[in-house]
Formats: structure tokens, C-alpha cells, sequence
């Protein structure tokens, strides 16, 4: 799948609550911005990592010179 | 008066301490009503803490220079706002770490200075304290999160000072303020006692004028910390030493990609032109395809939006409305992505560690463009770049996401002025080789006078 589509107001809405916070719908409007750039970014991202693509540490281990 | 020049001229009895912070708490009330770069100044305290210094035995590095940090960097008995509501009136009981170290080199703490609100985007137009203003245009923004960091070493009002860097926050208001900053490695300097944005990612560090001057504050504060885990127990060399190696035979990679495309032309004339004054003075400089950085835009949007979220999750429950609309905004994006999206960003981050590793076995440095714009106006949402008219946030995110998701050292350094503002050559190191950065950017200004020129306010 290429493309996530951004969840309606009313799901956002419910998966805030379920996390204990009540945003207004002018929250949820201006989130909804974001995840419309975020979310078919991730899912392209999503497509081209293998399945044995590992993730990072916490931070990255020091290699430095 | 570069930091490195009145430390030795305190050193060598010229100035006392006290004369030094009174000179710089005069700047300050001059100055700052039209900057709004300090949040607040302790001008009693850091008198006496001056007075105190000379009746010392010992004197550090950096005795009797006055400092100043970011609000979100604990200093004892002091606010820590962070420029927001939620920490108005927050008082730390401790200094943080990076400040137990200055403190500890001499230094006097003259204040704590404006940033975005928690740091958390880069204007510094946080809606409860305002904007801080750029001294080149008071009517334009100083970039952020460590906008008043950036207005601060431009005018001059204190000679270095701390900033925090995410994705971009020391860099970006060093770059459209006209003053050297560096981003140290994540793990490179404690962050104990800051206010986080996203643990993986953090990191404190120095903005002054010059790379000799963040090589010395850089000295004070780097290096582990046994109460911080987030510090590597890397050794910390001498960077003051090592300043003086130039860039004869280091191999520098131009990155190709982030001086075409979104970009105004005259900036990109304007680094193009530095890494000739790189290449002039003996480094060895090719052009390097590393487009695959470009993954780490939104690599760093899916690491940095849930730490965020997490760091804040109590206060969206109980203060969501404390919050200014756009670092709530980003804050509720954080919390509504896929559990997912945090855990794949980590594994796309670890490809990108792989890749990088290999383009760092061919190149000493990279160097870039540090953004693709001069500052906008206080209020402007877009920018004019090479022809595309972007939201500033996005035409900003390509250029400083990918050393943060990475780790990397890297400094902002100014090389021009467009329309009388000024542009930045961002040089960018191997993880904990800060020296190496440092070194390139001492010898670019050591040719060039870019570091020396003054907004007409600091005049």
C-alpha cells in the first residue's frame, strides 16, 4: 500500500480521548495538516524497508574518531 | 569582542569579571527591549557571582566571561519558562549540567534567553513572551528554537551562550542571525536539567562569533556525565589545540542535492563561493550525490513528533490549552500517529546510519547550504525559494534534519550577506568529531571576514 489515509476527525478524536486528552475540533482540523504530509511519507517509507531492516538504538553508538 | 578575545583580556587584568558581566548587563538593557532575546536577567546575582570570582583561588577557562542559555536549561533559583505558560513559573532547584560546567570554567550566567515555545518549532514567536527579533532586521524572525540565543551573540549582548539543537535549533538561528553555532553529537553534552523535545535527538550546544569561541565553550561543557545516560563516554579532545590544524588535504563532500532545487540562487552562490575559499585554502573538494538523505526528513518527523508527545502527555491532558496553536498542533500529531510510525522511523534511521557511515569513509566533512533562505519577516509563513513559494517549516526541514537524525556534529558558519542578511555554510562532521568541524570552520574564518560583520542594531 502506497497511500494511509488521514483518519476522519471524529476517529482522531477517539484515539486522543483514549489517551486521556480532549482536543477541539480547530486541534484536530490543524493536526490533520500535518498527518496529510506525514502519513503517505511513512507508508512510502514503509514500502522500501525490508523486512530485515532492523531499528536503530536509542541512540546511535558512538563511532567517531 | 569575540568571547576568546575578552577571556584573555580578563585573564591578563585588563577587564575584571565584574567590569566584564556590568559591560554586558548594559548591552542587555540597552538593546533588548527591541530584541526581546533575553527572557528574563539576573543582573544582582551575577554581579556578586562576579565579585565572588575574584576573591577565588582558582580561576577556569573561561573566568569572568559573562554567558547566558536558553530557557530551557536550568540555572538554580531561576525560571525555566521554556516561553511557555504550562512552565511560567517554574523555578529550577539545580542548575543543569551544561551550566554546573560553565560555572565551573569561570563563567557568570547573565541571564536565560527566548526560545519557541518548549522548543518545539523554529520562530521564537512564542505567543506568551513574543518574538524575539533579528538585530540585522528587527521586523524579521532570528530562526529557532534558540532564537534569542542567535540575537543575543549578534548584538553582542553576551559574547557566547548555550542553545539546544533538535533538529536544526541552534543551527537555524545562527545562520539567520550571522554568528557561528555548533550542534555537538547527540551524547556529546548532558542534557541534564533541559527541558527535552525528543530524547534521541537533543542536544545542548555553543553560539558565539566564532569557532574558536564555540571551541571554548564547547570545552567546558562537553564530555560524559555519569548522572546523564544520554552521554557517551567518548574522550573529549583539545579543541582549542586542535583548532589551529586548517584544512589542508581534509576531503570535503559538497552536498549536490541541497544547492539545487528549493533554494534561493543567491544563497547557493553564496556557499558555492565558501567551499571555493575551502577548496583555495587545501581541501580536497568533490560534489557527492547523498541523496539518500533524503529519507531523514521525514525519519526525523516520525522519531522526533511521538518523543514529544510522550515528553508533554500529562500536560496535553491537563493543560492542552495552555499550549500556543502550533507547538499543540505538532504536539497531537505526535500523539495520533500510528504506534507504528515511531518504531519504522527507527529502523529507516538505522539504514541511514549504514549510509552514511560509507559516504563518511570517502569524505573527512560535508558541507551544504545551512538553510535556503534568509530570515523572513516576524509573522510570514512562506518563503520565496529558488522560484517555490514553501511554508517555511518545510523549505527549512531538508537542510538540518538529516545531521540531527544522524547524530552528527555540525556548525553553521556565516559565509554572505543576501539583501543585507546573512547566509550560512553549514560543515558537518563523523559522529564525535566536532574538532575536525571546528578546525574547518576556524580556518574558513581565519580568510574571511563574514564572522565580523555587525547587524546595524549592535553597531
Amino acid at each position: 500500500m502506497q497511500h494511509s489515509p488521514v483518519p476522519s476527525l471524529d476517529e482522531l478524536r477517539a484515539l486522543a480521548r483514549l489517551q486521556g486528552v480532549d482536543p477541539t475540533d480547530e486541534d484536530l482540523v490543524a493536526v490533520t495538516g500535518f498527518l496529510a504530509t506525514i502519513l503517505p511519507a511513512l507508508a512510502g517509507l514503509e514500502a522500501r524497508l525490508g523486512p530485515d531492516a532492523a531499528p536503530a538504538l536509542f541512540l546511535p553508538e558512538p563511532d567517531g574518531e | 569582542m569575540t568571547l576568546a578575545a575578552l577571556a584573555g583580556r580578563i585573564r591578563a587584568g585588563e577587564l575584571s569579571p565584574r567590569e566584564a558581566v556590568a559591560e554586558s548587563l548594559q548591552r542587555i538593557e540597552r538593546l533588548n527591549g527591541a530584541l526581546n532575546a533575553f527572557l528574563s536577567v539576573r543582573a544582582e546575582e551575577a554581579l556578586a557571582e562576579a565579585e565572588a570570582l575574584e576573591r577565588a583561588p582558582s580561576r577556569g577557562p573561561l573566568y569572568g566571561v559573562p554567558v547566558a542559555v536558553k530557557d530551557v536549561i536550568d540555572v538554580a533559583g531561576e525560571r525555566t519558562t521554556a516561553a511557555s505558560r504550562i512552565l511560567a513559573d517554574n523555578v529550577a532547584t539545580a542548575d543543569a549540567a551544561a551550566v554546573e560546567r560553565l560555572r565551573k570554567a569561570g563563567a557568570v550566567v547573565v541571564g536565560k534567553l527566548n526560545t519557541h515555545e518548549f522548543a518545539f518549532a523554529a520562530t521564537t514567536t512564542s505567543p506568551h513572551f513574543g518574538p524575539a527579533r533579528n538585530p540585522w532586521d528587527t521586523e524579521r524572525i532570528c530562526g529557532g528554537s534558540s532564537g534569542g540565543s542567535g540575537a543575543a551573540a549578534a548584538a553582542g549582548l553576551v559574547p557566547g551562550n548555550l542553545g539546544t539543537d533538535t533538529a536544526g535549533s541552534i543551527r537555524i538561528p545562527a545562520c539567520l542571525c550571522g554568528v557561528t553555532g555548533l550542534r555537538p553529537s547527540t551524547g556529546r553534552v548532558p542534557n541534564r536539567g533541559v527541558v527535552p523535545v525528543s530524547w534521541s535527538l537533543d542536544t545542548v550546544g555553543p553560539l558565539a562569533r566564532t569557532a574558536e569561541d564555540c571551541a571554548l565553550l564547547l570545552q567546558a561543557i562537553a564530555g560524559h556525565d555519569p548522572a546523564d545516560p544520554s552521554t557517551a563516554a567518548t574522550p573529549v579532545p583539545d579543541y582549542g589545540r586542535e583548532l589551529a590544524g586548517g584544512v589542508s588535504g581534509l576531503r570535503v563532500g559538497v552536498v549536490s542535492h541541497l544547492l539545487e532545487g528549493a533554494i534561493d540562487r543567491r544563497v547557493a552562490a553564496a556557499v558555492e563561493e565558501a567551499v571555493g575559499v575551502l577548496a583555495a585554502s587545501g581541501a580536497k573538494v568533490e560534489r557527492v550525490d547523498a541523496s539518500f538523505l533524503r529519507d531523514s526528513h521525514v525519519v526525523t518527523q516520525l522519531v522526533m513528533l511521538p518523543e514529544a508527545a510522550a515528553a508533554h502527555l500529562e500536560w496535553l491532558r491537563t493543560r492542552l490549552g495552555d499550549y500556543g496553536t502550533d507547538v499543540r498542533a505538532r504536539l497531537l500529531a505526535g500523539l495520533l500517529l500510528p504506534a507504528t510510525a515511531a518504531v519504522t522511523g527507527q529502523r529507516a534511521r538505522r539504514r541511514l546510519f549504514d549510509e552514511a557511515r560509507a559516504l563518511f569513509d570517502r569524505f573527512d566533512l560535508l558541507a551544504a547550504p545551512e538553510l535556503p533562505v534568509t530570515a523572513p519577516r516576524i509573522g510570514e509563513d512562506t518563503v520565496d525559494a529558488g522560484g517555490s513559494r514553501l511554508p517555511y517549516r518545510l523549505a527549512l526541514i531538508p537542510y538540518n534534519s538529516p545531521w540531527a537524525c544522524l547524530g552528527l556534529p555540525a556548525a553553521s558558519v556565516p559565509c554572505g550577506l543576501v539583501d543585507g542578511l546573512p547566509v550560512g555554510l553549514a560543515l558537518v562532521g563523523r559522529r564525535f568529531a566536532e574538532a575536525t568541524v571546528l578546525r574547518a570552520a576556524h580556518a574558513f574564518q581565519q580568510v574571511t571576514d563574514w564572522h565580523e560583520r555587525r547587524p546595524p542594531v549592535a553597531v
